[in-house]
């Protein structure tokens, strides 16, 4: 019985080996919610990155592939979906996942057994991802420098006071509200209500009409961009003179029209961002996907797949090999100078040399905000 | 000393050997124990883990619940506060139990479902509280009833994640069980190796000091024995080498030294029976010279008697030869009366004629004696040789006795003095023969002379007769033929005078022979005595060398049983 599992984890290894294939075109697993509108710009973005690289002629003359798997930004197909990649022998690394509950919930599949995987996640931005597995990278920042600044924002910015938050009752909804609210608190203003949902619950109406009552002056939206239109639906209903700010996951909401005029949001890129070179994606971008812009979602997954592919050129396709010279960007190998800004990481996989900016729709789109 | 062929490598080598399986095996140990120890405390601490967080959910949940009914009934904002801190508790707890390593997709998909459990709790309160806290308590009765079923599908689902946790753990416990049966099996196979192995090194070790030992005895057996030839002892380490080596040195000078001996003893042996062959040779020297001393003693005693013989003799012919002097007187008194009586009486020529007669008679008769005198002295002669011979042979004898004597060494100086003497003797008795011969010569001249006058005479007295016969002839020629008769007479006189004095000298001659031979008698014994004394010496030497000659063959005996 033993012997035939031994047996069995032997030839699984051995065809591991084999499956690893050194002709052919070097794998590059992107997950995320890609049915998702989210999860779009991630997937033109690699994709835009990944059509570069081959039309430059590949790495060591390999072309590259994406291996796209959708994890619906649920955790369980982040599990699934980051199970499958770890699995497939030929994936060297992956670009994902876009949200942090499934960035977290992947995690330790993918730095876990005996052939780990690196992931480098361009969106996820929950502080418990920090430090979770050598394997996990991101390109974004934290929630911790997305909350301090949404903070001085509403609090130094516009001046709010009393702030209600309704947040995602999971890793990303509770790491927004958690750094928001700690930094809010200790510029001043006053966290009256935190209230959180899930995709179950139909209507924040009962939530917006207590904050009503308690008075605020401020609404945090700690979610996802769907159930912020939701919110932003009800509020212009209800009809209150409330700013409204969200995390770094409401990129998309300009989509939404007149509802998210003048929400603002953090955000470590955005598509105006200055500099040649974020122009020239920009333009590469919109030209391989017309009337469409980058998001950071989009960005990152563009700069992540340039860092994995430079990462297989120097050291080859093995996962090992591509952890240690990633961990080792900004230190023994130069930073990249990547459209988001120099990526260089530190020994938690954050990448905290990025500068926070804020977004601000206007008139549908979403802009840096320079009024404060 | 680049050797390794030694009992101290192989022990040190052994015990290298043995030491390195020991420390392995501990090595092993220590590690399989470590391994053990590391994997049960981590299992143990999953296990624990596990547990802890499984309570903590269900705990926290248990007070969220708790909290969020009793605001529903009494909302204050403590119980809100509570509410919500132990809402956060238990995301904490389930976070905690996400980082789970190793999980399973299914396990990780539970602990999924047990999150989105303690939202759907979390939100379904939250909306409660507002409702309630908005006055809608139908609603709010609604949203806190819908929390009740993921209440119990998260206690249930968190109880059975724990249950297939501490599955794990049992599993973990039974294979790490079973590797440390392995490993138990292993030690056990690594320990029988190592003794097996330590046997070997023992036995090897003993081998090489053994076996070589037993070579060694056995050299030192055949050493022992007497058996001195060389032998190899063959390959052995090298502390037993080098007292094999000494053993060899030892055997090499014990048969150089026995060989030596065997050479003396035989040397000796050699020496000695050829000194007792000499000391028979000596004896029989001895012998031989007290045989020819005895020989010459009797030689010497015969010498003497026929010395006195010869004295007789002589005595003999002095009383003869003063018989013819006294004959020959009387012819010349004769002559003269004959002259006297033809002087006066020219008659008595036929009385004459017969005296003529009677003198020729008388000459013959002397003839005769002269004859028996030559005969005589050839019987001198004789007997002179006989001495002549007999000294010769002394003198040989001597001379013999002398070279003897001088190889017989400080033994024979004596006997060679005796032997000198004996020597003289022997040359003077031949100087005393050769006297006695030259005499002897001329007494026979003599005789030959007075044979030839005698003759003459015979012839004379014949014409004497012719002329008596003739009686004419003349008286003158008979006085001159008397006158010659007396001068003849005178003549015959003074030889016999002279022979006398010869034969007195001869006799004296003999007389002093005789008493030399008996004084070489005398030392003839004294030598015949020197030579028995020293046979017996001889015989002594002999017997010395006798017993000399078997020492040697004692010794030899003994070497003998030496093989070299």
């Amino acid at each position: 019985m033993r012997s035939a599992r031994t047996l069995a984890s032997l030839g699984a290894a051995f065809l591991f080996a084999a499956c690893s294939r050194s002709h052919g075109p070097v794998k590059i697993g992107l997950a995320g919610p890609f049915s998702e509108p989210r999860g779009v710009s991630m997937l033109h973005g690699a994709q835009l990155a990944v059509n570069q690289i081959n039309a430059r002629g590949g790495i060591r003359g390999r072309a590259v592939e994406l291996r796209v798997v959708d994890d619906s930004a649920s955790e369980d197909g982040a599990v699934r979906s980051a199970q499958a990649l770890y699995d497939d022998a030929d994936v060297v690394a992956v670009v994902g996942h876009l949200t942090s509950g499934a960035s977290i919930a992947a995690a330790q599949v993918y730095g876990g057994g005996p052939h780990p995987v690196v992931m480098i996640s361009p969106s996820a931005s929950s502080p418990d991802l920090s430090g979770l597995s050598p394997y996990v990278f991101r390109l974004c920042p934290s929630d911790l420098a997305y909350g301090a600044a949404l903070a001085r924002l509403t609090r130094q910015g516009m001046g709010a006071r009393r702030a209600g938050i309704i947040f995602a009752s999971d890793d990303y909804g509770r790491g927004v509200r958690r750094t928001f609210a700690a930094d809010f608190a200790k510029l001043g203003g006053t966290v009256v209500e935190e209230d959180p949902y899930i995709p179950a619950v139909y209507s924040f109406e009962p939530y917006l009409e207590r904050m009503r009552r308690a008075g605020i002056d401020l609404l945090v939206l700690a979610t996802e961009r769907s159930a912020a239109e939701m919110a932003l639906r009800e509020l212009h209903a209800l009809k209150v003179p409330w700013r409204v700010v969200g995390g770094d996951a409401l990129a998309g909401i300009e989509a939404a029209g007149a509802l998210a005029e003048n929400v603002r949001l953090p955000a470590a890129y955005l598509a105006d961002a200055p500099g040649e070179r974020n122009a020239a994606f920009v333009a590469q971008y919109s030209r391989a996907h017309p009337g469409e812009q980058p998001d950071h979602r989009g960005a990152a997954a563009y700069d992540a797949v340039n860092l994995i592919a430079r990462a297989v050129q120097a050291h080859g396709t093995d996962r090992r090999a591509i952890r240690d010279y990633i961990a080792q960007v900004g230190h023994r190998v130069p930073a990249l100078e990547g459209v988001t800004g120099a990526i260089r990481f530190d020994s938690a996989g954050d990448a905290p040399s990025k500068n926070v900016v804020i977004g601000v729709v206007r008139r549908g789109r979403l802009v840096t905000d320079v009024t404060p | 000393m680049s050797r390794l062929d030694t009992i101290r490598v192989r022990l040190l080598g052994g015990l290298a050997l043995l030491g390195c399986a020991v420390v392995s095996m501990a090595l092993f140990s220590v590690y399989a124990l470590r391994t053990v120890r590391l994997s049960q405390a981590a299992e143990l601490e999953t296990a624990q883990h596990s547990g802890e967080i499984s309570n903590g959910i269900v705990t926290s949940v248990f007070q969220e619940i708790n909290a969020g009914q009793q605001y529903l009934i009494t909302p204050t904002a403590s119980l809100g506060r509570q509410f919500r801190g132990a809402a956060d508790e238990s995301f904490e707890f389930s976070r905690e139990l996400e980082r789970t390593p190793d999980l399973t997709l299914d396990q990780r998909l539970a602990v999924n479902r047990i999150r989105q459990l303690q939202s759907a709790i979390e939100v379904g309160y939250a909306m409660a509280h507002t409702l309630k806290d908005l006055g809608r308590e139908d609603q709010a009765r609604v949203w806190a009833g819908a929390v009740l079923p993921p209440a119990a599908e998260l206690t249930r689902t968190v109880r059975t994640l724990a249950t297939e946790m501490t599955g794990r753990a049992r599993r973990a416990e039974r294979r790490l069980a079973a590797l440390t049966g392995r490993w138990e099996a292993y030690l056990y196979v690594g320990l029988l190796a190592t003794v097996i192995a330590a046997a070997l090194v023992g036995y090897w070790t003993v081998e090489s000091v053994e076996e070589p030992l037993q070579r060694m005895a056995t050299a030192a057996g055949q050493l022992g024995g007497g058996d001195l030839r060389p032998m190899t002892t063959g390959r052995m380490p090298l502390e037993i080498q080098l007292l094999a080596d000494a053993m060899r040195q030892m055997r090499d000078r014990l048969r150089t030294m026995v060989t030596e001996i065997v050479q003396s003893a035989d040397q000796i042996a050699s020496s000695a029976s050829e000194l007792s062959s000499i000391s028979e040779e000596l004896a029989a020297s001895a012998g031989e010279v007290s045989t020819a001393m005895v020989n010459m003693s009797s030689g010497a005693e015969r010498q003497r008697i026929e010395l006195g013989v010869i004295g007789t003799g002589l005595t003999e012919l002095r009383r003869a030869t003063t018989e013819i002097g006294e004959a020959a007187e009387r012819v010349a008194t004769l002559g003269e009366e004959i002259g006297v009586v033809a002087n006066r009486h020219h008659g008595d020529i036929a009385s004459a004629s017969t005296v003529l007669l009677d003198v020729r008679e008388v000459v013959q008769t002397t003839s005769v004696q002269v004859s028996q005198l030559a005969s005589q002295s050839t019987a001198i002669d004789d007997f002179v040789d006989l001495i002549r011979r007999i000294s010769s042979q002394t003198n040989l004898l001597a001379l013999n006795a002398a070279i003897e004597a001088a190889r017989a060494g400080e033994h024979g100086r004596g006997f060679a003095v005796v032997a000198e003497e004996v020597r003289q003797l022997a040359d003077e008795s031949s100087r005393a023969a050769e006297d006695v011969t030259k005499t002897t010569n001329a007494i026979r001249e003599q005789v030959e002379d007075v044979t030839a006058t005698m003759a003459a005479g015979t012839a004379k007295v014949r014409g004497i007769e012719a002329i008596a016969e003739g009686a004419a002839r003349g008286l003158a020629a008979i006085v001159a033929a008397v006158q010659q008769v007396e001068e003849s007479a005178a003549r015959v006189a003074h030889a016999a005078h002279r022979n006398r004095e010869i034969t007195d000298q001869l006799q004296r001659q003999a007389e002093q022979v005789a008493s030399q031979s008996s004084a070489h008698a005398a030392g003839a014994e004294q030598v015949t005595a020197a030579a028995q004394e020293q046979g017996a010496s001889t015989q002594q030497m002999a017997a010395t060398s006798g017993e000399l000659l078997q020492a040697a063959q004692t010794l030899r005996a003994l070497v003998k049983g030496l093989r070299v």
